[in-house]
């Protein structure tokens, strides 16, 4: 388990950061691209931890239902 | 240690490429204003001096900075040298300057516009276009201060969380 602190700060930076574009984009009016920024940050993330989530759930499978 | 240094790298060239674009529009304002106080130049001397066109503009060429201190020098160059029409030599000269500066192509038709009248009235009629086209790039470097206040800072902010945000994704 080498990835658990590596991977929180990564989602923390990605989601700072999208966060500041969010609000410099709508501070000039260009919401619609504001939006589009924060729901790609937003996907992104979504597929990093859905990958985990999936390791997680190939662990319990391993654990639990031994062929 | 590879890692940081490529990232340095990114946050570097992004970060500059906001600045290029943000320079941009500082710029426009300031050319436009170089462009309104050119055309007046121009006025007086025809009003005042009743110079000779292809004189005015190299008098001009010398009063002014770049890059329309270039233009101005071959237009009056093309007039000299060159048996063509002042629409034209106009026309051509502001074609070959216009890519080095920061301006738009509205500017540029207003200007080609009035180079078409460049030339062809009495004094009082060419003082009229002139004073039309003063008062279209009037409007224009109006619209370019908005968009200056408006934009440059957020290019700016824009190029360096760029380079962040690709810095972020990369390690």
């Amino acid at each position: 388990m080498n990835l658990d602190a590596d991977i929180i700060f990564k989602i923390a930076g990605v989601g700072i950061v999208v966060a500041f574009l969010h609000t410099v984009l709508d501070q000039v009016g260009k919401k619609e691209y504001a939006q589009w920024v924060t729901l790609f940050g937003f996907i992104y993330i979504l597929f990093q931890v859905a990958s985990i989530v999936d390791d997680l759930f190939q662990k319990i499978k391993s654990v639990f239902l031994f062929q | 240690m590879v890692k940081l240094i490529g990232a340095i790298f990114i946050i570097v060239a992004t970060t500059v490429i906001g600045f290029e674009a943000s320079r941009n529009f500082s710029e426009r304002p300031r050319q436009l204003r170089a462009l309104r106080s050119a055309l007046q130049s121009l006025d007086a001397e025809i009003m005042y001096g009743h110079t000779p066109l292809h004189e005015a503009a190299r008098r001009l060429a010398s009063q002014m900075t770049r890059p329309f201190s270039s233009f101005f020098e071959s237009f009056a160059g093309k007039l000299t040298n060159t048996e063509t029409t002042v629409k034209d030599a106009w026309e051509e000269s502001l074609k070959e300057v216009w890519k080095s500066t920061a301006l738009k192509q509205g500017e540029f038709e207003i200007m080609k516009q009035f180079g078409e009248t460049l030339g062809r009235h009495d004094r009082f009629s060419q003082q009229k276009h002139i004073m039309l086209t003063l008062s279209h790039l009037e409007r224009e470097e109006a619209d370019a201060v908005q968009a200056q206040a408006k934009y440059e800072k957020m290019v700016k902010s824009l190029g360096f969380l760029a380079g962040l945000l690709l810095i972020i994704l990369l390690f």
